[in-house]
């Protein structure tokens, strides 16, 4: 399939840039970067990922990738070692110089199975491209945010196969080893990486020409009020010491701030379950709760930070509300007095942190400072995403009540959750 | 007055959304609770001005809502907006994401904003949000927006509440005007064609003219006021302060001409009204005293043994009989 999706993808570049009648041939030759895939990556038995990143990077090359980004086996867990980075890399190596399956082009070509995959891909994918046209192009399409939700939506959707065993999933939903094997994971101390960021910005500053740095984002905000070539003036800058940050800013201030519209989608993840016994088993609980306590458990879902992976968060939105939930989702980047704020406001019973950016050991902590400060320290905190199993009991201690790491179960994490919930209820 | 109304009047956010949530809850004790608390804080109502904002899905309600509310928290005053969310799903959870469209307002601390579940009756949470308005004059909110998505209904249900309607409208031309309702449109005091920038500023302009017109032709729902149409861009910020002064000054006509309070008295009997009959019903569906009777009848009717009407009687007539209310 993947192999079919690069074929397909330079089929339809070549009917794309046909229109443009370019005059070098070389213009209708599509060049790719892949990544392996993050979602395929798995916190149980993560040894397993080795395996999984090496299949998929060589559907890659047979697919005819120009460069390739492996995964390291430890992303499920946490930020990858040096360990599991050698490892990723030596991925490519064996690939590159030991299998020989890049010394041909298009090597699947003519396979009638991948031949056949690859026009019906094409064909599909069109249709999509006609779409996004129909709305104006892409830049509309990303302002309505269709295609964030048509990402979220298929994500749902295989999270309900996941969770029902529909798709399986070696060592998650089926053969799951009795006695996990203990994995070291990369240790992030967020306070020491505040500390070295911030010494190294300040000799930046101190070391640079800062005349000359001021002119260049000068120059740039100028170019950006016209139509000079942005890219440039923004190299420009850099090489006069300008930090990213800086650089954004001198742009933000003629175009001012994208800001993601937040569209969610319901009834996705519940369609993939119908009849199943379990999963109404947790709806009926939660009725039962919405009788008792006078209203639906209300969940806010939020991600703090600098982590603007939110397609986890959404899912669990999603799922959250078919299963009966009242969901509040937060916007991103939030600080935690922001996220205290809104769980005071809405009054939730719990707050939802998804975490993929490592910086849970110091924004967590923050929330549940914040939740108190506010008198809201009887709102349950649990976390969700990508957390270090030794982070686990770092969170219990600062008073997050669970933590659900990547291939949770949702429906039993809903059960989980409301059982939390309906503990810290004052009695009736 | 109890601790609890204390805190609502001293603008405690954590106590004004507790009481929000009290006053919504369906259980039986809470109601009582929310009653009481809402009897205590009625002398602290009333001084708010209160607007509802509605609008087909995709007018861009949350950022107009975001750019109106911060207008109005820069000139000094605390803005409550109450999001009703009128859909309901099989399954009954509610996504609620009308907070995060409106994220700098939300974050501003002269504004509070609650986003409402709809717990799937429509009429149930209009009968909410009346009381949740109440909360929130009574923690000082002086002005209090409540928007719903326009979906017909519930447009009516939120001018109902209201002191003036808001009705915003997308600018892509004449096509668009004929999706709004007729009777929708009577509702309103003011209409805004938002997105009025960049290319569609030209189009925007052309459907105010359009519904500039078609509001001489309805009847004004406050005989004191025109109702006006204007143009305004959340993203450019114009017209938001045109919107905002159009708002006050009919505001102080119908104040000032005693429409006012006559619209607000006529409200409040009408809010009696539902609630005696979203009360009744609920008591005939859930009496067991009735409950024989309620078969019995429903059966018949089923069955075309017994006319509609004629069962009706009986079990009103079942209910007077075996409900002489207990006093309290």
């Amino acid at each position: 399939m993947e192999v079919a999706k690069l074929r397909a993808a330079r089929l339809l570049w070549a009917r794309v840039m046909e229109r443009f009648e370019p005059k070098d041939p070389r213009s209708l030759m599509l060049r790719t970067h892949c990544q392996t895939s993050g979602v395929s990556l798995t916190e149980q038995d993560p040894y397993n990922n080795v395996v999984r990143t090496a299949f998929e990077a060589m559907a890659a090359v047979l697919g005819g990738t120009q460069s390739l980004h492996t995964n390291a086996f430890d992303e499920a867990l946490g930020l990858p070692t040096d360990f599991s980075a050698r490892i990723a890399r030596n991925t490519q190596l064996i690939l590159a110089e030991e299998t020989g399956v890049p010394h041909v082009v298009d090597p699947l070509g003519g396979s009638y199975y991948v031949e056949a995959l690859t026009g019906a891909l094409a064909d599909k994918a069109w249709a999509l491209v006609e779409e996004v046209e129909a709305l104006g192009g892409m830049t509309r399409a990303v302002e309505s945010g269709m295609p964030k939700l048509r990402i979220e939506e298929a994500a749902a959707r295989r999270q309900a196969g996941v969770d029902r065993g529909d798709i399986v999933v070696v060592g998650v939903n089926k053969y799951r080893p009795a006695d996990p094997e203990h994995v070291d994971v990369l240790d992030i101390d967020n306070a020491d990486v505040l500390r070295r960021q911030k010494a190294k910005l300040e000799r930046l500053r101190a070391e640079r020409d800062d005349a000359a740095c001021r002119a260049a984002l000068d120059t740039l905000t100028a170019g950006a009020e016209g139509d000079a070539n942005l890219l440039e003036l923004s190299v420009a800058a850099a090489r006069a010491r300008a930090t990213v940050g800086e650089i954004s800013d001198a742009m933000e201030a003629v175009f001012g701030r994208h800001r993601a519209v937040v569209r969610t989608i319901s009834g996705v993840y519940g369609a993939g379950y119908a009849g199943d016994e379990s999963y109404e088993k947790v709806r009926a609980d939660v009725e039962a709760f919405a009788a008792d306590a006078g209203r639906r458990p209300r969940l806010l879902v939020v991600k703090m930070g600098q982590d603007g992976h939110d397609r986890g968060a959404k899912v669990i939105a999603t799922a959250f509300a078919d299963l009966g939930f009242d969901v509040d989702v937060g916007p991103l980047f939030q600080t935690p007095a922001e996220v205290a704020r809104d769980a005071v406001e809405n009054d939730v019973h719990v707050v939802g942190v998804s975490s993929q950016a490592a910086g849970h050991k110091t924004l967590v902590p923050r929330l549940l400072e914040e939740l108190a400060a506010q008198g809201a320290s009887d709102v349950v905190v649990v976390c969700g995403g990508v957390i270090p199993p030794q982070d686990h009991r770092f969170l219990a201690d600062a008073g997050v009540a669970a933590v659900f790491g990547p291939g949770t179960n949702i429906p039993a994490a809903a059960a989980d959750v409301l059982r939390l919930v309906r503990d810290r209820l004052p009695a009736a | 007055m109890t601790a609890d109304a204390e805190s609502v009047v001293a603008g405690d956010r954590r106590a004004l959304a507790r009481a929000i949530t009290l006053v919504e809850s369906t259980r039986p004790d809470h109601r009582d609770a929310a009653a009481a608390l809402l009897d205590e804080l009625l002398p602290h109502t009333g001084r708010a001005l209160r607007l509802g904002i509605s609008g087909p899905p995709g007018v861009g309600k949350s950022t107009f809502i975001e750019a109106f509310g911060t207008h109005l928290t820069g000139l000094g005053h605390r803005v409550a907006v109450l999001a009703v969310d009128p859909t309901s799903s099989r399954s009954g959870g509610s996504i609620l994401g009308d907070k995060t469209r409106m994220e700098r307002l939300a974050r501003d601390p002269s504004a509070f904003v609650r986003p409402s579940p709809s717990g799937g009756e429509l009429g149930g949470v209009a009968r909410r949000t009346g009381e949740v308005l109440l909360l929130c004059e009574a923690a000082g909110f002086d002005v209090v927006l409540v928007e719903t998505v326009g979906v017909g209904q519930s447009e009516t249900a939120v001018a109902d509440l209201t002191d003036l309607f808001v009705l915003l409208a997308s600018p892509t031309g004449g096509d668009d005007l004929q999706g709004i309702k007729r009777g929708i449109m009577e509702l309103a005091d003011l209409v805004v064609v938002t997105k009025a920038d960049g290319d569609l500023a030209a189009t925007a302009a052309h459907a105010c003219a359009d519904i500039r017109r078609a509001l001489h032709l309805l009847r004004p729902r406050h005989p004191e006021i025109t109702p006006v149409a204007m143009v305004a861009s959340a993203t450019e910020g114009t017209g938001i302060v045109e919107v905002w002064e159009a708002v006050t000054a009919a505001h102080a006509t119908l104040r000032g001409s005693g429409a006012l309070e006559r619209t607000r008295a006529e409200q409040a009997t009408r809010w009696l009204w539902s609630e005696v009959r979203a009360e009744l019903v609920d008591r005939l569906r859930t009496d067991p005293a009735l409950a024989p009777v309620l078969a019995d009848v429903t059966e018949a009717v089923a069955g075309a043994r017994l006319s509609s009407r004629v069962a009706a009687t009986r079990l009103l007539e079942a209910f007077a009989a075996a409900a002489p209310a207990p006093p309290r």
